[in-house]
């Protein structure tokens, strides 16, 4: 494209395509057939192919993705068994599926399921055989009261955890297909007559307009549909915990699960959702919201306590009262660098130690933990290298960013905290000021799902405050939030 | 669907429309101007203030939540309205413009008074930008966001509630001020951003209850200024009032705090969130009109070439002195449009009405 029509396009409003790539149609359906799914898995070793020629019947699987036991019980004791005649019925039984086209075929095979062959007609029997790990502990989301299962990688343990959950015909599933070659299923969630269907369609909708040859993670899924993906802030909620996502579904939220993942997403999403907790609500509501006013305040902290050193130490000492300005004076007299190069090197170097306790074994991770806790501690204020000061700013810093109970926001919040101490450096009190508005007014602009991500501050919605900063008593919590939009808003009917 | 204003988004973003650089000198003017207990005068400001919402409201009323410039140009021709929208333009970006650069120069009194001042007002303006180009609903909430950032800071009055003489609030009222007309030009600057409110019209609907939202949000201006000045009229003698240049500044000087002191330049700071707000709604209405000038070019281009010349304007005036003077003119016209534009509308409304029934009836 021209830079003339580039200059023009951005002049004026001549919006030539849409931002979203438009819908492939389906390929044109094709009636299966042996040859034809044979020469398609051509050089695939592991293909097991049977032929039972009393009964004119072939079948295809791959035999590491299928239940063994399930394989001879449903479909090989009862193919050798058969009387020729009595075939026909044989593969009438419900469990033997006719399939119609040959794409669904070959991503039947490859999901674990038996291809059957007669004639012209082909059954897909499904006979999966879940080899994945068991159902155990999160490591990322761990609380210390309540339930402890998490999800995991197999996509059908995840919804029947879910569906143990929520008992109920209104939990809806649709299932789709994310990846040219990865072809990875994909579930989307939600309950009827709770969700706003306008949020399922949009989800279902971005789902769909996914182009790529394969996904791995939820994680990954959610940065395809992110409404801002250039964006420092997560815009889906993520979660291991199956009870979280009962109760996100219960409040109108949209559910999508990926097969391989142990994250499930639920949008739309809110800012001061990701500060809340499952335990929040298994505990008193006094403690609850104490804990969750304590996260708010870790935020504040993170973001703000080191940008106030390098501000105050750089620029306005006439803020810090006499008595600390002697101690702090003292403390940074040996230290040869700006507290911008101090401030830094110290957040750089507790980023290390994160990133290195986090890669490495438990073990191994915890001597990490007190080798870098030494030397950044002591040696490095022997040294000269530190104040003391600055240690107590990045270390309460970085204990308040662990505070935030969602780790994806912790780790965007950590960064925040770098531009701010730019901020600082450069301009003090009001670079912090600038770097704050600039904050604001770019997490203003953003949604999830196309809902305000800073609901319910802005916009203003004062009742939903009752279980966002606060987590009040459950027989106040009379409302689902006002970000569901949904039209059944009441959830609890009991008197308070 | 475009989202419509909510009635708490549309007071807030009037309040925070209003409060800007002059809340820092209002306390000053007050006692220049009226004297004693001049803080008394800001419940009278308000009430003009509401004379000019009433003929906002007719406007809105009789306009039926049609776009003022849908009721000019229906019965004006467009050839004729475009020097009223230049002089618009004009105006609302320059206002906006050299709030931003008052702001910056008031601040380098405190911090900074080498740097030039250009490079602050350059970040500014791109903030500003930033702001401007996500529409009417998103400044909405910025505002509140804003809004909840420094309402906390009204918390600091209580401080100096011990220091307070109550032997300076007299019972003179208004001895000893100039009563100089210019300056009451000057005072009801610290309230003007309300009359922007007239372009909200397109972007509500009946639940944003418009009207009620502009006065709510003049309200809490009203009280924000009087509690204000209430405390600086107490907290200092009329004297030392008159001779402060930025009174609100020096009481923010006197907070002491066991960890933390001298606060000021922090709170100015955060002072840059209400002022962005100004500097966005008055470069955002610029914007809007310049919209119906030239239909077929984006917004985004608009927003740029009124920012950009707005940051090329802002080099003229140098020193405090001349952007003072700059910001009394501005004022002065834009208490003109603030009464003239509502009431213009209304006659066209009023035209308008008399040919249709005309027509209905022949």
């Amino acid at each position: 494209m021209s830079l003339r029509t580039n200059i023009q396009r951005w002049i004026f409003n001549k919006e030539s395509a849409q931002s979203r790539p438009a819908e492939k149609l389906p390929d044109t359906e094709r009636k299966p057939t042996l040859a034809q799914t044979l020469d398609e898995y051509k050089d695939c070793a592991d293909l097991i192919h049977r032929t039972y020629p009393d009964i004119q019947v072939e079948v295809l699987y791959f035999g590491h993705m299928v239940n063994k036991d399930l394989l001879n019980r449903e479909v090989i004791a009862l193919l050798l068994n058969v009387e020729p005649d009595e075939v026909g019925n044989l593969l009438n039984q419900p469990q033997f599926k006719v399939a119609n086209d040959s794409k669904g075929l070959i991503i039947g095979i490859l999901s674990g399921q038996i291809a059957i062959f007669r004639g012209e007609i082909v059954y897909l029997a499904d006979i999966r055989g879940p080899e994945s790990r068991s159902v155990t502990q999160s490591e990322t989301e761990t609380v210390i009261t309540g339930p402890h299962d998490a999800f995991n990688e197999e996509i059908d343990i995840n919804l029947s955890l879910i569906r143990r959950r929520v008992k109920s015909s209104h939990l809806k599933v649709v299932k789709l297909s994310v990846g040219e070659i990865t072809k990875t299923n994909v579930c989307v969630l939600y309950i009827l007559d709770i969700v706003n269907m306008d949020y399922v369609d949009e989800f279902v909708r971005r789902i769909r307009a996914i182009e790529v040859d394969g996904i791995y993670d939820t994680n990954m899924l959610i940065q395809y549909i992110d409404d801002s993906p250039i964006s420092i802030f997560p815009q889906f909620l993520t979660s291991e915990r199956p009870d979280a996502i009962a109760s996100k579904l219960l409040a109108g939220r949209v559910i999508g699960l990926v097969d391989g993942s142990p994250s499930v997403v639920s949008a739309p999403t809110s800012f001061f959702e990701f500060f809340s907790s499952s335990d929040d609500y298994y505990q008193r509501w006094s403690i609850g919201t104490a804990t969750r006013l304590l996260r708010f305040i870790a935020f504040g902290i993170t973001i703000s306590f080191t940008s106030m050193y390098v501000s105050v130490t750089t620029f306005h000492y006439e803020m810090i009262p006499e008595n600390l300005l002697l101690t702090l004076t003292e403390s940074r007299s040996r230290v040869p660098f700006p507290p911008l190069y101090e401030a830094l090197l110290m957040e750089v170097t507790i980023e290390l130690l994160r990133e290195a306790g986090a890669r490495l074994p438990t073990k191994i991770g915890q001597t990490i933990g007190i080798v870098g806790g030494i030397v950044i501690g002591q040696a490095a204020v022997q040294a000269g290298l530190t104040s003391n000061i600055l240690i107590i700013a990045v270390a309460s810093s970085a204990i308040a960013s662990f505070v935030i109970p969602s780790y994806v926001m912790s780790a965007s919040i950590r960064l925040i905290r770098f531009s701010l101490i730019m901020a600082a450096g450069i301009w003090g009190n009001f670079g912090i000021a600038i770097a704050i508005t600039a904050l604001v007014i770019h997490m203003c602009g953003l949604t999830s799902l196309g809902s305000s991500y800073l609901t319910p501050v802005a916009p203003f919605k004062f009742k939903d405050w009752r279980d966002t900063f606060i987590r009040s008593p459950f027989k106040t919590l009379i409302e689902r939030p006002s970000q569901s939009r949904t039209k059944n808003r009441i959830r609890n009917k009991m008197k308070k | 669907m475009k989202e419509k204003l909510s009635c708490f988004h549309a007071a807030i973003l009037v309040h925070m429309t209003q409060t800007g650089i002059v809340i820092f000198a209002l306390p000053g003017l007050l006692a220049v101007q009226f004297g004693t207990n001049g803080w008394l005068a800001v419940p009278l400001y308000f009430i003009v203030t509401l004379i000019n919402v009433s003929l906002i409201a007719i406007v809105y009323r009789v306009g039926e939540g049609k776009s003022i410039f849908d009721i000019l140009e229906r019965s004006i021709p467009k050839v004729m309205l475009y020097p009223l929208y230049v002089f618009l333009i004009g105006l609302w970006s320059l206002i906006g413009c050299i709030a931003a650069k008052k702001y910056i120069l008031l601040f380098q009194l405190i911090a900074f008074p080498t740097t030039n001042p250009m490079a602050f007002k350059f970040v500014i303006d791109l903030l500003a930008y930033a702001l401007i180009v996500k529409g009417l609903y998103n400044i909405a909430k910025t505002a509140t966001v804003f809004f909840w950032l420094i309402i906390w800071m009204g918390l600091f009055l209580f401080y100096f509630f011990g220091d307070l003489e109550w032997v300076t609030f007299t019972p003179f009222v208004f001895q000893g001020g100039h009563h100089d007309v210019k300056t009451y030009f000057d005072i009801y600057a610290a309230f003007l951003g309300y009359e922007l409110s007239l372009l909200f019209i397109g972007y509500s609907d009946r639940k944003t209850r418009l009207v009620k939202a502009i006065i709510w949000g003049n309200g809490i201006t009203a009280i924000n200024y009087i509690l204000i000045c209430l405390v600086s009229f107490g907290f200092f003698s009329l004297p030392q009032l008159k001779s402060l240049f930025v009174p609100l500044l020096d009481l923010l000087a006197s907070i002491k705090l066991p960890f933390i002191e001298r606060i000021e330049n922090l709170l100015y700071g955060f002072f840059l969130f209400s002022t962005i707000l100004t500097i966005g709604m008055y470069s955002w209405s610029a914007k809007e009109v310049s919209q119906r000038i030239f239909p077929t070019v984006r917004s985004r281009f608009l927003a740029f070439v009124i920012v950009l010349l707005s940051f090329i304007v802002s080099f003229i005036p140098k020193s405090l002195y001349e952007v003072d003077k700059w910001l009394r003119l501005l004022a002065y016209l834009e208490f003109w449009v603030a009464f003239g534009l509502p009431l213009l509308l209304i006659s066209v409304l009023i035209v308008q009405r008399g040919s249709k029934g005309e027509l209905s009836h022949g």
